[in-house]
């Protein structure tokens, strides 16, 4: 036999060794293992999607920051993600006064900074001294107050923490779910020299950060990873006793590119993600379920939903004739009607969503009102409001025209390269075509979508402004006419309308207000004012499901994001 | 030759302000600025500070005398997206860009000249065709597919990691098993950035190469009863260099200058995701500092192309002598 006959049956031998031990490991796939829930020790990896800005969330506010605050520090209570109650954390108990305005909060015995000095109401002080000096230029400095005004706090001794609202607030305690406690004896000389800013900016070396939080910043390599250890001193202990966290280590890796984020964390390359499945996204999820490779865990129905609005800023669209026609409630009311929300929910996010008529969702279930006034899809009702207000198809070219012959012709801008967008604006604009009113979508970058909008330099726009705040009251930006968050007239001097006049005094009252069925009243009347004029158009919410892979325990996550880490130190691995 | 270089480096002084001006220029005018970072319902005294942070409240050409000045004293400015200085993040990315680049470049040259020696010298042939036709596939696949493919095909079978420049365990790991670690993340960014490049050297050396052994030159040495292989590589390989030395410099100074699509599908921490990010950021010294890092890389790359001709080609060298 010549050697190249020799060199063929060898490669056949082994080609035929390697198929048949695939078919074998197919057939009989190793048994996996029990899950032992709570064991310690092991890693998990993560990803995230930008880099990390600063270890200071009280002067950061983007999610990255959230998450290292989350892992790294803690706070005198927490609203719990999952249940949204609130939580004994740093504080294990108060006490608050009938009139709802002054709460003592008795800080948890035994808790030690991850250098090792003690936590002390010192510490409580000097935080909400940094959030209100304006030196430190604090990002939640305006959610931090009450009626404008900071809380006082004393501390009659080193485990008690006496806090004085100005005025009633509706949210009471769960403010303090904004207050990241940080470490005096680190950070006061920073404050008081005016650098409390860039005092934990990325650069800062991971040994000056310390908290009382699960983890510890182990190293930060930009472009690359974020490693957290695990913090020996951390103070929560297990239900059963054991000392938490369970991992020795989480590291979060730095990708960019979502599709890279889903194929790595289908190939096991990382654990969990900072953010829900998108929809186009499911089908592969379930799939690598299937394979046993991934848990997909459906979160309930998101928080936000995309919206869609004119430009009601009557300085900005003076001159514009159509503003004749879409300032009034009826032109919108219209539009809604055009608009099949079942086949939205169905065709934009695949069925993963649920119809909604305002923009309190099914998903935030403290403040959600089923009945508030809904548009049932209608095309003829449609139709006859456009009529009714004075828009008719004259010419028969397909498009509705005022007396004067102004048509009905918009511009939709979205943000680029997200696909329920690209596919919400195709909706609507085939669902108004069929009622008279033509849309165009433009498609710009996030940068100039956000410059067009703050300076009302378009005609409709399609976007997901996210809500800073489950609870309306820390959500005034969104609801107040001079809020920053009043997407459809940004920072008006005044209401431009009298209904919008009516939800200020709503809101306002609704904040100041302590008695819960009373605020729950309250917002009910202001999403009925809301939903009967229609300033802004809902159409579905989308249904949130998170998956990671297998070998990850303990996770509960939340329809608020961060989804995952909120609750890092419950989270453990299976043994290897 | 001294001249020649004091004219490069001139040349090459010019490109790197030009380049970064231009890039900041063209970002002051772009749509948004840094401080649509903030979110759209950003408060306007947060939106003030950040735009007064990076001198954005000022005109253009003051901005640009404020840049300008500090560039000179090598202070690049801050970054927005890393609250840090840019000098240290850009020195940082361009080395690892310049290590994938040398990497994808040796790859490239490796695999795409001789590839192109073998298929310029032959007239037809199964092996000539699949050579073709695989330069063919290479060339016409855009860099993201080929990105997202190797991506796909690493975190499928688990050959390679499907990502990133390091392990997770690189924290803790000595010098030489993180060099080792760093060297098993370089063949994905490496072979989607070296592919195409291969696929055109080949195409170019495949055509030049076949063009040269119509030579006289060539034909008298088959006439003196030269063996083919000795006129291919001794004679003909050299004469044929001179097209791909061309394109040679273009490689270098844009592998160099960093593949944004290839680092940002790869999570490979280069000057091109550095730059994508900072665009999208509107990170504005961010893309200046980029900008001027992929300015040099070009300028090199164009003199290393130079030389390279100068060395292949000795008609070259007189004329630049003379």
């Amino acid at each position: 036999m010549n050697l190249k006959a020799t060199r063929l049956i060898g490669a056949a031998t082994t080609a035929s060794m390697l198929v048949a031990g695939y078919v074998y490991y197919q057939a009989n796939p190793p048994a996996p293992t029990d899950p032992v829930a709570g064991q310690r020790g092991g890693q998990v990896v993560g990803s995230t999607r930008s880099e990390i800005r600063s270890y200071n969330r009280l002067v950061a506010r983007d999610q990255n920051t959230e998450v290292v605050s989350q892992l790294t520090q803690g706070r005198l209570l927490r609203i719990n993600r999952a249940t949204f109650e609130i939580e004994p954390w740093l504080a294990e108990r108060w006490e608050s006064s009938a009139d709802g305005r002054t709460h003592t909060m008795h800080l948890r015995q035994g808790v030690f900074w991850s250098d090792g000095v003690a936590f002390s109401a010192d510490d409580v002080l000097f935080s909400l001294r940094a959030v209100y000096d304006p030196k430190s230029e604090s990002a939640w400095r305006s959610t931090m107050t009450v009626g404008g005004q900071p809380i006082r706090a004393t501390a009659p001794d080193a485990r008690t923490v006496v806090l004085t609202y100005p005025g009633p607030s509706g949210p009471g305690l769960r403010l303090l779910d904004n207050l990241t406690i940080l470490p005096k004896h680190k950070l006061e000389a920073a404050l008081n020299a005016g650098t409390f800013r860039n005092a934990w900016d990325s650069a800062a070396p991971p040994t000056d950060i310390v908290g009382t939080g699960p983890f510890v910043v182990k190293e930060y390599q930009p472009g690359q990873r974020i490693v957290f250890d695990r913090n020996p001193r951390y103070w929560r202990k297990a239900p059963n006793g054991d000392a938490l966290p369970y991992l020795d280590r989480l590291v979060l890796e730095i990708v960019p590119d979502q599709n890279a984020e889903l194929l790595r964390l289908q190939s096991g390359g990382i654990d969990l993600t900072q953010s829900e499945l998108r929809p186009d996204d499911y089908v592969a999820a379930r799939r690598a379920e299937a394979d046993g490779k991934l848990t997909v865990l459906e979160l309930g129905v998101g928080t936000d939903a995309d919206a869609f609005w004119f430009c009601l800023k009557p300085e900005a669209k003076r001159n514009d004739p159509r503003f004749a026609f879409v300032r009034r409630p009826e032109f919108r009311q219209a539009l809604s009607h055009a608009v099949d929300r079942e086949r939205f929910a169905e065709e934009v996010f695949l069925s993963a969503a649920v119809p909604i008529w305002g923009p309190v969702t099914p998903g935030n279930r403290p403040w959600f009102w089923a009945d508030v006034p809904r548009y049932a899809f209608n095309e003829q009702r449609a139709k006859e409001i456009l009529k009714g207000i004075g828009l008719e198809d004259r010419n028969g070219n397909g498009v509705v025209e005022d007396a004067k012959g102004t048509e009905a012709r918009f511009t939709i801008v979205t943000q680029r390269g997200i696909g329920w967008y690209e596919r919400g604006t195709a909706f609507l604009r085939e669902s108004a075509a069929k009622v008279g009113i033509a849309f165009e979508v433009a498609p710009v970058e996030n940068g100039a979508l956000i410059e067009r909008l703050l300076s009302c330099n378009y005609d409709a726009m399609y976007f997901r402004p996210l809500a800073t705040d489950l609870d309306p009251a820390g959500n005034l930006d969104m609801w107040l006419s001079s809020g920053s968050g009043h997407f459809w007239d940004l920072n008006a001097r005044a209401p431009s309308t009298d209904w919008e006049r009516r939800v200020d005094t709503l809101m306002l009252e609704q904040a100041a207000t302590t008695d819960p069925d009373r605020r729950r009243s309250l917002f009910n009347d202001i999403q009925r004012n809301f939903a009967e004029n229609l300033p802004v158009l809902y159409f579905a919410a989308p249904r949130m499901y998170y998956a990671h892979t297998t070998r990850v325990l303990g996770i509960t996550p939340s329809v608020l994001r961060p989804p995952a880490l909120w609750n890092a130190d419950m989270i453990s691995v299976t043994p290897p | 030759m001294i001249r020649f270089l004091l004219t490069r480096l001139l040349f090459a002084l010019f490109l790197v302000v030009a380049v970064s001006s231009a890039s900041l220029l063209l970002t002051r005018l772009a749509p948004g600025d840094v401080s649509t970072q903030l979110g759209p319902f950003a408060a306007a005294a947060d939106v003030a500070r950040e735009r007064a942070r990076f001198d954005l409240d000022r005109s253009i050409p003051a901005q640009w005398a404020i840049w300008a000045g500090r560039a000179l004293r090598f202070d690049f400015g801050q970054s927005y997206l890393y609250n840090r200085p840019v000098g240290g993040l850009i020195a940082q990315a361009a080395a690892n860009t310049a290590l994938l680049a040398v990497v994808a470049l040796t790859l490239a040259t490796l695999a795409g000249i001789p590839l192109g020696i073998f298929t310029g010298s032959r007239r037809g042939g199964l092996l000539t065709g699949i050579v073709r036709g695989g330069s063919l596939v290479c060339l016409s696949l855009p860099p993201l597919l080929t990105s997202l493919l190797l991506v796909f095909v690493a975190a499928r079978t688990g050959w390679l990691p499907a990502g990133g420049m390091t392990s997770v365990g690189s924290v803790d790991m000595s010098w030489g098993a993180w060099a080792a670690d760093v060297a098993w993340h370089l063949p994905l960014p490496a072979l989607a950035l070296a592919l195409p490049i291969a696929a055109s050297f080949e195409r170019l050396q495949a055509q030049a190469m076949a063009e040269t052994i119509q030579e006289p030159f060539v034909l008298s040495a088959i006439a003196r009863g030269v063996p083919p292989n000795a006129i291919i590589v001794g004679h003909a390989w050299r004469a044929s260099l001179r097209s791909i030395c061309a394109v040679y410099g273009l490689a270098i100074g844009a592998l160099l200058s960093g593949s944004f699509v290839v680092e940002y599908i790869a999570a490979w921490p280069g000057l091109g995701r550095l730059m994508y990010e900072a665009l999208r950021a509107r990170d504005i010294y961010l893309v200046a500092g980029c900008a001027a890092m992929g300015g040099v890389f070009l300028a090199f790359g164009s003199l290393a192309a130079d030389l390279l001709l100068v060395a292949a080609d000795p008609r070259v060298r007189e004329g630049q002598l003379q």
